[in-house]
């Protein structure tokens, strides 16, 4: 043995390796084919057709918003290309992100493993899962774009045919941005390369600034105006409406970035792939049991996104005198109990808090943005901006309520704690609500911008944590719902029909995004109140008082939630016995 | 001086952190062709980061591996070595003896079937060919993964943990096949806790907190304690 034989080794199995492989993904293409059950499949996506599309058009089609007028328009033509610029620009720095952290090509782990570890052309082993990634992202963003181009087009000049059109071109090259950027960070930011990983997340915030410069100057009365690096991007969105063949450049740029990455995939590190291979398996699991909470950890991890060692402040410790939350005690006593208890609870949240890592806390503060930008959006007239503000709030919940999550993550522990566990789930909602002050004080401020006037900003002050609050509720919900529940009805679920587990599963994943929508439509009162030039601080105290109201209910269904069911579980007990006996 | 094309496997300055936690400290180690070494260590000394590395499943914080001169993760390279991990890793849509065929097929074999049915009788695998081996116990899944690293063609063969959830028949074949492997000239290097291995090598090297702290005979030196020091 010695190097020849390696180099011999090399040539030898160069030769036939590369037929091997395609010769088995076709053997395994044929298993999985043979394995697909035909008509289930075709059900489903029928279901998908009549629900999913039915739905929309519905949706969109019940919405009656009014056509806006020329100065509205002639204001959208200035400024939509540099702010939808903008939101391209958050997407490119999250695909520069994602690239750098090891995205966006996933591989099964045994892939890695026996594939990657042979010596096969790396480059065209990795092109078919790479073109497929990039195709389902490009038909991802088609379709998104395709909606919200149709919605948009009931309030724009052009047909409806137009706007989707030029929605779903617009979706598919800011798709192709994505992938391309995610690719090319990953092939080029590498330790062999020596460029630190922070280079991407530097040259993606450097885009986002300098569109943001482009957007500011845009809505500044003078002759200074700054063309923002993605602005054709931008532009190409309103191609429902006008169409300029420069903004083509847009798609073209995208479709580069795409097959420049491709071109490096013999880059891709391995070390990458065999984090991600395991962590996507699962993601993908997670996704088709529409667990959100785990979509969420697991997405944390294949950022590498971890607490951090060091809390941002430490929690000072309580000079109250010690008392046991558990200690049987008398009437007096069980009020203390419940202090202590109280006071436990709160501490461990901030604990949790306080080690939220800076990127997460960068990325609550971008949603909380787009949280009062939509929601301007409702009172300045565009209806459906309430669901886009919906799922973000609903999002910003399940990220705050993280020391619930936590809690409800390990039920095995929580079951052990000699106190019931509604009490001890509410008391969870406390430190999370407090620390929503600082982004609701964020979204308030992006409002009353995007409102653009200074009466704005009272109604804002009373409104926006209220309504946060309100719209966070939703991931309350998703998060309490999740936890493992002992008197759950599986065993009577398994004798529903097909068609009513799937409309149940249906129901139970809208849920918590039907209560984040019933939060931020509250906001509908100041819009009422805008329309008809009513007080808008009295309206912003109505809609808080009602926000707060629902943010009580959700609080006093998690406490009590056990105890609900405990008594209805009891009580069809009861009544199946009583039946028995009749006989 | 001893040139890298002649060694089986060299390390320059190869180092591996997370963050401020170092892993491999600047490592630089020589094992010729032909050698048969043991690595001990602790729990987390870095045993298995320093063979993913040189298995090309890790990128290193500094300095280079490689395989008979080639750059670990290179072509010629990844013909040369076979990695055998710790977490044996399957499809779950394909047979045992369909993963023995395609591993080979991926490294020039075109017939592997002689070789396939020796492994899989010697680690009494025989009656279990054609199953999922994601569905076998964590024994067999051992024996699977030590039968696939062993059907390919090959000339250092990196193993991490071999021994963890064999039984005593399986851990005897697996010695065996070790044993014949280094007859036939191959160079081995096995991360293990098993002490009774360490006796059958002729090098042992051993890591602490990331650092080597022993290379030598094994005879040289109290093996026990080296692997109880963390």
């Amino acid at each position: 043995m010695n190097a020849e034989s390696v180099n011999a080794a090399s040539v030898n199995a160069a030769s036939v390796n590369d037929r091997a492989l395609r010769a088995m993904r076709r053997t395994r293409q044929a298993h999985r084919l043979g394995n697909i059950e035909w008509f289930d499949a075709a059900y489903r996506a029928y279901l998908v057709g009549i629900f999913g599309g039915g739905s929309l058009l519905w949706i969109s089609s019940s919405i009656q918003d009014e056509t806006v007028g020329a100065a509205s328009a002639a204001d959208v033509a200035a400024h939509a290309p540099s702010i939808l610029g903008l939101l391209v620009a958050f997407v490119l720095l999250a695909g520069l992100r994602g690239g750098a952290q090891g995205g966006p090509v996933a591989l099964e782990a045994a892939d890695v493993m026996h594939v990657m570890l042979a010596p096969v052309d790396r480059r065209r082993a990795l092109l078919r899962p790479a073109l497929q990634r990039v195709r389902g992202s490009i038909f991802t963003g088609a379709t998104a774009g395709a909606i919200v181009g149709q919605l948009a087009g009931r309030r724009l000049p052009g047909t409806l045919l137009a706007w989707a059109g030029g929605g779903a071109l617009f979706g598919a090259s800011v798709a192709m941005l994505w992938a391309g950027a995610a690719l090319l960070a990953h092939t080029l930011i590498t330790r062999s390369s020596r460029v630190p990983r922070w280079t991407a997340t530097a040259i993606g915030f450097a885009v986002v600034a300098w569109q943001s410069a482009a957007v500011y100057f845009s809505f500044r009365d003078g002759s200074l105006q700054i063309l923002g690096p993605v602005d054709a991007f931008g532009s190409l969105g309103l191609w429902g409406w006008r169409q300029h063949a420069t903004d083509l450049i847009a798609t073209g740029v995208g479709l580069m970035a795409v097959i420049a990455g491709l071109l490096l995939l013999s880059r891709i590190s391995l070390e990458a792939l065999a984090r991600r291979s395991a962590l996507v398996a699962q993601l993908r699991f997670a996704v088709t049991m529409q667990d959100l909470r785990t979509v969420i950890l697991l997405r944390r991890q294949l950022n590498q996104e971890h607490a951090r060692r060091n809390p941002w402040l430490h929690v000072r410790r309580s000079t109250e005198p010690a008392s046991s939350p558990v200690k049987p005690a008398t009437k007096s006593k069980a009020a203390n109990r419940s202090r202590a208890l109280t006071r436990a609870v709160h501490r461990r949240g901030w604990h949790g808090l306080l080690r939220f890592p800076a990127t997460r806390l960068v990325r609550l503060s971008a949603l909380a943005v787009g949280f009062g930008v939509l929601q301007a959006a409702v009172i300045r007239g565009t209806t459906p901006a309430v669901l886009g503000s919906a799922l973000v709030a609903f999002v910003i919940g399940l990220e705050v309520m993280e020391p619930l999550s936590q809690e409800v993550d390990q039920p095995d522990r929580t079951d052990s704690f000699p106190v019931d566990r509604g009490e001890l789930l509410a008391r969870h909602l406390l430190a999370p609500t407090m620390a929503l002050l600082p982004f609701a004080v964020i979204a308030g401020v992006a409002a009353t911008l995007a409102i653009g006037s200074v009466d704005a900003i009272a109604p804002a002050a009373i409104f926006a944590l209220p309504n946060l609050l309100a719209g966070a509720t939703g991931g309350v919900v998703s998060i309490v719902r999740d936890a493992p529940d002992p008197f759950s009805a599986d065993k009577q679920q398994s004798f529903v029909p097909p068609e009513m587990a799937g409309f149940g599963a249906t129901i139970r994943l809208l849920w918590p995004i039907v209560v984040s929508a019933f939060g931020c439509s509250m906001v509908f009162i100041l819009r009422v109140a805008v329309d008809n030039g009513g007080p808008l601080v009295g309206a912003a105290i109505r809609g808080a008082v009602g926000s707060l109201l629902l943010a009580v209910v959700v609080g006093y269904w998690v406490k009590v939630r056990d105890r609900i069911r405990r008594k209805f579980k009891a009580f069809m007990a009861e009544g199946r016995t009583q039946a028995l006996g009749a006989r | 001086m001893t040139s890298l094309r002649e060694l089986a496997l060299s390390t320059i300055q190869l180092s591996k952190d997370y963050g401020d936690r170092p892993a491999v400290l600047p490592l630089d180690l020589q094992i010729p062709f032909g050698e048969h070494v043991a690595l001990v260590g602790h729990n987390g000394s870095g045993k298995t980061t320093l063979l993913r590395m040189v298995a090309g499943l890790l990128d290193p914080s500094g300095g280079s591996a490689r395989i008979g001169g080639h750059l670990s993760g290179s072509t010629p390279a990844r013909a040369a070595l076979s990695w055998l991990s710790d977490t044996p890793t399957f499809y779950d849509d394909l047979s045992l003896r369909e993963h023995l065929d395609y591993v080979a097929r991926l490294h020039g074999v075109s017939d592997s079937k002689a070789r396939a049915d020796e492994l899989l009788v010697r680690l009494q695998l025989e009656n279990r060919g054609d199953e999922i081996p994601t569905t076998f116990s964590r024994g067999l899944r051992q024996k699977a993964a030590i039968a696939i690293a062993l059907v390919r063609p090959f000339q250092v063969l990196l193993v991490d943990e071999p021994f963890v959830g064999l039984d005593e028949a399986g851990k005897q074949s697996l010695l065996e096949l070790l044993d014949e492997a280094a007859a036939d000239g191959r160079t081995l290097v096995v991360a293990t806790h098993e002490l009774a291995f360490v006796d059958r090598v002729q090098r042992l090297l051993a890591l602490r907190d990331g650092e080597l702290v022993y290379d030598g005979p094994p005879s040289a030196t109290d093996v026990h304690q080296l692997v109880r020091a963390g």
